[in-house]
């Protein structure tokens, strides 16, 4: 009996403690998942945004980062949503976010977080072989058939590849690999023509001279590549962007909601991100606040739904 | 000759304190990971890489480099000692290395290992130094295409390996197959025979089976023995040495496994575990006593351990000459060289020369390392064999339940270790070969994959497999290794009508 009175006592205490949540917080470290193993971009992400925190003294705790990969992101996310009004714990997201769900691969629904800020915005680049002789879209539309690889059927590079075959009139074959390395090498073989390729990795392959840029998928030209129109100017609807930000578990208290925004847009405007992380990934700066993102998050969640009914007729 | 000017820097820079240290470091580590069962390669570098960043990026990827090749030493040790491969590179040691040290002789089983591994490895380092670049280019010629008609051709090759049973060997292949087909389809997206679960979306581990059909599966098995099998009294301090004269009676095997490793390693998604697979089966064709294999042949440690050592270095050409990683394990180095700021590409030999050649440097300082460190620990590992099965077994299966729960953390992963470990010991007990169910679960997947590819690439017009010569001259040889044993056959049948 007296157990039991105590345990009430405690409960009572730890619901006192959440809506205080304002005085001290944080108090404790707080942990950031990532979806992806180190040495993917998602833990890129998550180690440089640590760093510029811990080091910036952002918090008045350590921020840590934890790898829970595997189920495609599922177990990441869903370890995060489970964590419900727990302001201690935060994840990276990726396309895997919108698309897990929606395949019904991950019980985690995208209403089940509380998104928080997006940084930045990684374009896809569309490059050919240099030798291919493509060098427009015009190029791709004569050609009527054209082998474009992706990295799996529920990815962004195949998104886009549906959408620039209905555009053109075209038919496109999606050749599905690996990861994106084995495309760029299939593509640098002659194996494929097109790739819709992350900027970060093949920007390497485009300055050496052996693939070609036709265009960027962001909604205005690259930095680094002045010279390579956007979809949109050459006419095209086409326009996506991978969104790196984080989210944290759903019921979460206002306080680190607000607090955690504006950590993350010190971040976002911080030397160290914009020449990490941006430059060095060749990706567009943005900053949206925890506002925006919930504007966004079901816009996003629709555009990959409309693919998946279109792919699954 | 510019190329001996730019190793001879590069080996300078290598000699250098820092560098050896880091190598050291590097190879010690990987060895550690390699004898471990489970924790392969890419679980190392995943937690070395937030360790490494803060150093200059030299140092950190001799360290990380260090590690994916010391992994190949080390996967043998627990290959030959347990018979549990390490990791998927090493399954294919355990064939003849485990059965060499159950006759008595563990160290002369570690020593042909060793041995193998750096002629393996130096043979590759040489051809990196003189032709990563050109090589490349060449390797860039297999698509789609090329690689369905290599997997055909190696899984014929491996046919061999099936044991004495053909139809208990097919069946376990098909098994193998099956397994290799769980998780998300690459061409639909649709999960396939997942049960509902997420754990198993990315499909069923390499290690998982592998430690469960071998490690726990013998376990179980040897414990079902009611007299063991007293060899221990044969045990002498030569047979915890190697010995010299193994060395030049496996020179064929070496050049074989170098060879093919150095191949097939540099393909993109092949890998060293295809090599190892080719090259045994190769050695074993070619070999005058095929019927020793898998009894504890030398030839069937040489081939598969010059093999994967040689195609630990060959997976690194695509990264270093065009800034594509080939490998899972290379991918990761590949996140490791993006945080250090060092972007590779098709330019990195060009542009970072003081980078690239010290790196190649460290390769030829590691690789000796590792000759040495693993030759002066061959006598204490092999006295592992000493340890009355009451005490080893209760450790490698804390050690097997430890690695196996590192890889994901997971529990679910644990069960299933546990369920194939049963398996494995139903395989024994009906005597079922276990390797092929492993063949199949490394190739098929790449098989599949490919086959498919092309497909999609030519509307399902099954002619695109003409339409490669490197595709064509593959199948041509499959078809003859299909059919010269039925000509043999049928010679030998109408030889016998005539008289």
């Amino acid at each position: 009996m007296r157990k039991s009175i105590f345990a009430v006592a405690m409960a009572a205490c730890g619901l006192f403690a959440t809506s205080a949540i304002a005085a001290d917080y944080p108090e404790r470290d707080v942990t950031l998942i990532v979806q992806s193993s180190p040495g993917g971009g998602s833990d890129i992400i998550a180690r440089t945004i640590a760093r510029i925190v811990n080091e910036g003294k952002l918090s008045s705790t350590q921020m840590l980062v934890e790898n829970k990969p595997g189920g495609g992101g599922a177990i990441a996310y869903n370890y995060v949503a489970q964590r419900k009004g727990d302001p201690y714990v935060m994840g990276t997201i990726a396309t895997s976010f919108f698309v897990a769900p929606l395949m019904g691969q991950s019980p985690a629904k995208v209403e089940d977080f509380q998104p928080i800020a997006v940084i930045a915005g990684d374009p896809f680049i569309l490059v050919v072989e240099a030798k291919s002789g493509i060098a427009t879209l015009d190029d791709i539309k004569a050609k009527k058939v054209l082998r474009i690889g992706n990295t799996g059927p529920v990815t962004d590079p195949a998104l886009l590849a549906v959408s620039l075959g209905n555009e053109l009139g075209i038919e496109v074959r999606p050749v599905p690999f690996n990861g994106d390395g084995e495309v760029t090498t299939a593509l640098l073989g002659g194996h494929i023509d097109l790739q819709f390729g992350n900027a970060s990795e093949v920007m390497a392959q485009i300055e050496a001279g052996r693939l070609n840029p036709i265009a960027v998928t962001s909604p205005e030209r690259l930095a680094s590549l002045p010279d390579v129109p956007t979809f949109k100017e050459l006419g095209s609807d086409i326009e996506l962007m991978l969104y790196r930000g984080v989210v944290m578990p759903k019921d979460m208290p206002a306080e680190a909601v607000a607090f955690w925004e504006d950590v993350m847009k010190k971040v976002s405007e911080s030397d160290i991100w914009k020449t990490q992380y941006v430059e060095r990934n060749n990706s567009v700066p943005l900053y949206w606040d925890a506002d925006e993102f919930a504007r966004r998050v079901p816009e996003i969640s629709k555009l990959y739904a409309d693919y998946l009914t279109t792919i699954q007729k | 000759m510019e190329i001996f000017s730019d190793l001879f820097f590069g080996l300078s820079v290598a000699t250098s304190s820092p560098m050896l240290l880091a190598t050291l470091l590097g190879v010690l580590l990987g060895l550690a990971i390699g004898v471990l069962p489970a924790m392969g390669p890419p679980a190392a570098l995943a937690i070395l890489l937030p360790i490494v960043v803060s150093f200059e990026p030299t140092v950190a990827v001799a360290g990380l480099a260090g590690v994916y090749y010391g992994a190949m030493y080390g996967g043998a040790v627990t290959s030959i000692l347990l018979g549990i491969p390490g990791e998927s590179a090493a399954m294919m040691t355990t064939l003849d290395g485990y059965p060499m040290a159950k006759n008595g002789e563990a160290g002369r089983a570690l020593g042909i290992a060793t041995f193998a591994s750096f002629v393996g490895g130096f043979i590759s380092i040489l051809l990196f130094t003189a032709i990563a670049a050109p090589f490349a280019e060449f390797a860039l010629r297999f698509g789609p295409i090329e690689m369905t008609a290599l997997m055909v051709m190696t899984l014929i090759f491996s046919t061999s390996l099936g044991g004495e049973d053909r139809a208990k060997g097919f069946a376990a292949l098909g098994l193998g197959l099956w397994l290799g087909t769980v998780g998300l389809d690459i061409v639909s997206g649709s999960p396939r025979f997942n049960f509902g679960t997420f754990e198993l979306l990315e499909g069923i581990e390499f290690t998982v089976i592998a430690i469960g059909m071998y490690g726990v599966g013998e376990i179980l098995a040897s414990v079902n023995e009611t007299a063991p099998k007293v060899a221990r009294a044969r045990y002498t301090l030569r047979a915890l040495l190697p010995r010299i004269s193994d060395m030049y009676k496996t020179w064929k095997d070496l050049i074989v496994g170098s060879v093919i490793g150095f191949v097939v390693g540099v393909l993109p998604g092949a890998g060293a575990t295809a090599a190892t697979i080719f090259s045994y089966s190769f050695s074993k064709k070619i070999s005058r006593h095929p019927e020793n294999f898998g009894k504890g042949a030398p030839e069937g440690i040489a081939s598969p351990e010059s093999a994967n050592n040689s195609a630990s270095y060959a997976a690194m050409i695509p990264l270093f000459t065009l800034g594509i990683p080939g490998s899972g394990t290379t991918a990761i180095m590949l996140g490791g060289l993006l945080m250090l700021g060092l972007q590779p590409g098709p330019l990195l030999f060009e542009q970072n020369p003081d980078f690239i050649w010290p790196v190649i440097g460290t390769f030829y300082t590691g690789n000796l390392m590792l000759v040495v460190l693993t030759i002066l620990l061959t006598p204490i590992l092999a006295s592992l064999v000493f340890i009355p099965a009451a005490y080893l077994f209760p450790i490698v299966l804390g050690i097997v339940v430890y690695g196996v729960f590192s890889v994901n953390y997971s529990f679910f992963d644990l069960g299933m270790a546990m369920g194939f470990g049963l398996l494995g010991y139903l395989f024994r007990k009906f005597s079922y070969p276990s390797v092929p169910v492993l063949l199949g679960l490394v190739l098929g997947p790449i098989l599949e994959q490919n086959v498919r590819r092309s497909l999609i690439m030519s509307n399902g017009d099954i002619g695109i497999f003409a339409s490669s010569t490197i595709s064509v001259v593959f199948l041509l040889l499959s078809a003859s290794l299909l059919l010269l044993p039925m000509f043999k056959w049928a010679k030998a049948r109408l030889k016998k009508a005539g008289v």
